[in-house]
């Protein structure tokens, strides 16, 4: 069996070693992120059938858990860490050809420690550790994201982290309250004893820890960083903090809520707050003039209804949300690699200049058009599926209440449907009819992605029984906190 | 023949359409029509072979089917025929045009996608095939451009609201069953209580009733309809838009059943159907009659027609059932045809669609014209058209239920058809020919062949109406309904007898008796334009043209009631959602002392709450 340490120490150990292999040859550091994250892949991949059975537990040290640093690879872990290591493949692969100019060593290296963070993130046991690798990934996305060395680059590099450091210190406090009332930091251990102590000792450094680890997750009204983050970041990675960062984002407060805190009576009030976040999300992308802002608007709305499935907190509603984080990585990732070339073509990020695309790149807008549909949750691409689920969980809560919100949230829907078409229109009819001579697709290693992005989103939506079975062992693993605490503890 | 192979035949030649059209045109267009071709030629043969099969085993743990019945059959045909006509009549249409193979490929997909719905045994599958045809719509509605954008916008918003509610209605059923199959859910629903039964009706009505383009959710179809490319205009109005009434059809007759639909509500939810029906005839074919742009007014009569065939379904009765159903396959032959004719004319004058500027072309285009005369009787309704015999069930069983006020409606609503179907007529075809037009050639004959065919297919069920009642009856008593008895030449029965042969004999006698006395007088003398004309008045030869402002004074009387304000409301509402959109925007300052400050707020009255309320 592969050791899951490795999923964090492969990637690690490269990130560190790209400036020395940048000493044999230049070109080679950028090959280094797309190995790393294949090696990822498959260990994932390859550990898939075993954690349906059981987690795997890993105590580093040697000391049995809770006296240790233990990683969980259960069937959430390795469901998330595939997920980061497909995407981290992918837009690696994207980069090879469109990170040109600036410090491309440095690019590549902060770009593992972001990836490796994120899997550390949702493979660790330990909530200090997770403090930590959640600082590993948001200090390299703070980095990526002032990469073009641009004013508004570094604008939003500031804001953003700003805003991250004072989620980050929340969440130290937060861990520092929780380390004081139960003097342990394995989650598994925390959560057998949060029951010992009054409940409002343990409210603090619960809003602490949703409030802190919100912020990455982009949930209203902690995400706005993010409009400005993902729209002047390099578009790859765009759609790696779209795509990767702000799941696991989610990932960590689901797990906190969910696992350590076993919080079952604030899921409603997530349940608002995903709606909340979906209709503003979704409300402000409507009117959006700049393509890579309109896309991070609606990664806002997305988080909305990935935290709402969460909050329904049924088998169903998880299943959903898991699904519906699958979906977005994919479609999101997909959206921003293709505009990025569009954007790189047309020098302008303005969404009227991408007229005529779709004979100028029509691969590209090809693309679009796809992961625009799937995010809409038209059949037959994977958001129908995921979308399915969640109208279907908030369905069979059979309660009046549960009706109107599912309603509401498919009225975001239909603003999110709006300005997606119009985008879509615009790449095709808007306009004058060009010239069909005139095209300049994207490079190869772009397409290559693209690409598979696209086989994926489609091939996902057919079979969608591809992913079931990993998420619903994922969804009773966060529901059942009971089977969580015995299988790190024994 | 399975009917997954049918599928399979009908998308996959849609995407292999698109790949021949990288090779050489002539090999796509040869292919485009011989799928849609095998396509109806599959369906015709799968007469009476009702079969059912499981095509995809556990779509998130739902098995998807596939069913033929009488009634899936019915439509399948009707889709299969107007597809390959429209796809026969775009070859030259299309010529020289940008983006034709993406046009092949999206009216294949169009079609494919309305097999799909109609060969649905269950709502999941029915679903992906809605949204499959809804999007491709959207796409080819937007093809022309310039303001054939904003009609895919204003066709794709209310398409995605009504799938959402669609989605909804859906997954209740789902939550609450267990089972999406249609045959299978049928009895649950038949034994659920009323109130809920309400519900998934008007969740469902909501979709249908978009797509249908029902008041008061039509205000989609007019620009759509006359924004897209003629062609797919025939197969939008002809068909696309009669998957609404398919899913009515479905829905009450076959999940709800026609016992329970009829006492829905205390009996009233049919009948305010009913009169929902009655409105919809009256006002869009009194608007219809008001437009001067052709496709325009044709699309204003789609929603018109639409209103009769609810008005029919609605009655739950089997004459006025028979009627509503038969009405909804007569209305793509002759509003195809109507399409067809303006998409022949547009052709051929360079893209001109306004009635104030054409005329004369009879002699230019007289087989389109026969197509568009035959189109308009039938339209109206004038015996010896199939349009005649739906109508007359419809009526026939508004007379009998005693709703005088409804068939009063209807008959209104034929008025306005003969109105604005005469101006139609006239104002492209009559009348003084614009000197510029004067060289325009007939139509192709790829463009004459399927009006030829849809003005036989009209004329031919106006004469022996009994080869589709035939299999409407089989469709009907499925439902539960009484047999209707049928012959060749129409219904016997002591209630109200339909004979079409004796019109037909009267129609000939009086023919023969109008011929003589014609034949008996006077020959009449062709005499030139200016001469003793206009009261010897000089009148310019080039300018002077008769029928701009059709109806001008009629109009000045009757438009300020018929502004759509329905339409006005929805794009109030959708200005003000824009403006609400823009303001909360403005959440995101930009300015991060703000954005701080939100967070700490979020983090205070977290803990205000609890410390006060103590929530948790």
């Amino acid at each position: 069996m592969v050791n899951p340490v490795l999923l964090i120490a492969v990637p690690l150990g490269l990130a560190f070693a790209i400036p020395l292999f940048g000493f044999i040859s230049q070109k080679l550091e950028k090959y280094i992120p797309p190995v790393a994250m294949l090696f990822n892949l498959i260990v994932s991949l390859s550990l898939i059938p075993k954690v349906l059975e059981q987690p795997i537990v890993v105590s580093i040290g040697g000391f049995p858990p809770p006296f240790c640093i233990n990683l969980v690879a259960g069937p959430v872990g390795v469901l998330f860490s595939a997920i980061i290591a497909l995407v981290g493949f992918l837009v690696s692969i994207y980069a090879l050809d469109y990170i040109k100019e600036g410090a491309t060593e440095k690019y590549h290296m902060l770009y593992l420690l972001l990836l490796t963070g994120a899997t550390g993130v949702v493979l660790t046991g330990d909530i200090f550790n997770l403090f930590v690798f959640f600082e590993i990934l948001c200090i390299s996305s703070y980095a990526l994201v002032a990469y073009l060395g641009n004013r508004a680059g570094i604008e939003s590099a500031v804001k953003y982290l700003i805003q991250g450091a004072i989620g980050s210190s929340l969440v130290l406090i937060g861990v520092a309250l929780l380390y004081g009332l139960f003097g342990t930091l394995n989650m598994a251990d925390i959560a057998r004893n949060i029951d010992s102590v009054s409940p409002i000792s343990v409210f603090v450094p619960l809003v602490l820890l949703i409030t802190g680890l919100g912020i990455e997750g982009a949930i209203f009204p902690l995400n706005a960083w993010l409009p400005d983050a993902h729209s002047s970041a390099p578009s790859s990675i765009s759609a790696i903090l779209s795509g990767i960062a702000i799941e696991v984002g989610i990932y960590a407060v689901a797990r906190v809520i969910f696992t350590v805190f076993g919080a079952s009576s604030i899921f409603l009030f997530l349940v608002l707050l995903g709606l909340l976040t979906l209709l503003v999300g979704e409300m402000s992308a409507f009117s959006q003039k700049n393509i890579k802002r309109l896309l991070a608007y609606s990664s806002i709305g997305q988080i909305g209804l990935i935290v709402f499935a969460l909050g329904i907190a049924t088998s169903y509603g998880v299943v959903g949300g898991l699904f519906q984080i699958i979906s977005h990585s994919l479609s999101k990732a997909l959206l921003f690699l293709a505009v990025g070339y569009m954007i790189y073509r047309t020098g302008s990020m303005d969404i009227s200049t991408l007229d005529g695309m779709g004979k100028r790149m029509p691969f590209t807008s090809l693309a679009f058009t796809i992961g625009a549909f799937s995010l809409v949750g038209l059949p037959p691409f994977v958001g129908f599926p995921s979308k399915f689920l969640i109208v279907r969980a908030a369905l069979a809560k059979e309660e009046v209440l549960f009706t109107v919100l599912i309603a509401l949230v498919l009225l975001g829907t239909v603003i999110e449907g709006a300005y997606f078409f119009r985008v879509i229109q615009t790449l095709y009819f808007k306009g004058k009819r060009v010239s069909p001579n005139k095209r300049e697709e994207a490079p190869i290693a772009a397409l290559i992605p693209i690409g598979i992005l696209m086989i994926l989103i489609i091939v996902i939506g057919v079979y969608p029984r591809l992913v079931t079975d990993i998420l619903n062992s994922a969804a009773s693993e966060l529901l059942n906190r009971i089977g969580y605490i015995k299988g790190v503890l024994g | 023949m399975s009917l997954e192979l049918l599928l399979i035949i009908a998308f996959g030649g849609a995407f292999l359409t698109y790949l021949l059209g990288k090779l050489s045109s002539g090999v796509r267009n040869f292919f485009a029509v011989f799928i849609s071709c095998a396509l109806a030629a599959i369906v015709a043969y799968l007469y009476g072979k009702p079969s059912e099969e499981t095509f995809y085993l556990g779509f998130l743990g739902l098995p998807l089917l596939l069913r033929l019945n009488m009634l899936s059959w019915f439509f399948a045909i009707a889709i299969a025929v107007v597809g390959a006509l429209s796809i026969i009549f775009s070859l030259s249409y299309m010529k020289g045009r940008e983006k034709t193979d993406f046009y092949y490929l999206m009216m294949l997909l169009v079609n494919a996608g309305m097999l799909g719905i109609v060969l649905s045994g269950d709502l999941v599958s029915f679903y992906i095939f809605w949204e499959i045809m809804s999007w491709s719509a959207f796409l080819l509605i937007s093809y022309n451009r310039g303001p054939a954008l904003a009609a895919g916008m204003k066709y794709i918003i209310m398409s995605i609201v009504g799938s959402v509610a669609m989605l909804i209605g859906m997954l209740s059923l789902y939550a609450n069953y267990g089972t999406l199959s249609i045959s299978e859910v049928a009895p649950f629903v038949a034994s659920a209580s009323s109130g809920y039964i309400l519900f998934i009706l008007i969740v469902f009505s909501i979709a249908f009733g978009i797509k249908n383009a029902v008041l008061p959710f039509h205000t989609w179809l007019p620009d759509a309809h006359s924004e897209a490319p003629s062609p797919f205009s025939a197969v939008l109005s002809g068909i696309l838009v009669r998957m609404g009434m398919y899913g009515f059809l479905l829905f009450f007759f076959v999940i709800v059943g026609s016992k329970l639909f009829l006492g829905l509500g205390r009996d009233n939810f049919h009948y305010i159907l009913a009169w929902i029906g009655a409105i919809n005839i009256v006002i869009p074919t009194f608007i219809a009659m008001l437009q001067n742009d052709s496709k325009r007014l044709l699309a204003w009569h789609g929603v018109g027609q639409g209103g009769y065939m609810v008005l029919g379904v609605a009655l739950g009765t089997s004459l006025g059932v028979t009627g509503g159903t038969f009405h909804i396959v007569n209305h793509p032959s002759y509003i195809a045809l109507l399409f067809l004719v303006v998409g022949a004319v547009e052709y051929r004058t360079k893209g001109i669609r306004d009635l104030n500027s054409l005329g004369g072309l009879i002699k230019r285009m007289p087989i389109t014209f026969i197509g568009a005369l035959v189109g308009a009787c039938g339209l109206i309704g004038l015996p010896l058209t199939n349009g005649f015999v739906s109508k007359w069930l419809i009526y026939k069983s508004l007379i009998l239920q005693g709703h005088p006020f409804l068939a009063f409606a209807a008959l209104i609503g034929t008025w306005g058809t003969i109105l604005s179907l005469y101006k139609f007529l006239h104002n492209m075809f009559l009348g003084q020919l614009p000197e510029k037009y004067r060289n325009v050639e007939k139509a192709p004959f790829n463009m004459q062949f399927p009006i030829i065919i849809l003005s036989l297919i009209i004329i031919l069920f106006g004469i022996l109406p009994g080869i589709p009642l035939k299999v409407i009856n089989s469709i009907t008593t499925s439902f539960g309904l009484e047999s209707l008895n049928i012959n060749i030449w129409g219904i016997a029965s002591e209630t109200g007898a339909l004979n079409t042969i004796n019109i037909f004999a009267a129609i000939l006698a009086v023919g023969l008796i109008v011929w003589l006395i014609f034949r008996a007088g006077p020959k009449a003398a062709p005499i030139a334009q200016d001469d003793n004309y206009a009261a010897g008045a000089y009148v310019p030869k080039e300018k002077y043209h008769y029928t701009v402002d059709f109806y001008n004074p009629l109009y000045r009387m009757i438009s300020p009631y018929l502004r759509d304000f329905i339409d006005e409301f929805y794009m109030k509402l959708a200005r003000g959602t824009q403006k609400l959109c823009g303001g909360i925007r403005h959440v995101y300052t930009g300015d991060v002392g703000h954005y701080v400050m939100y967070i700490v707020l979020f983090l205070a009255s977290l803990i205000f709450v609890q410390i006060k309320w103590g929530i948790w």
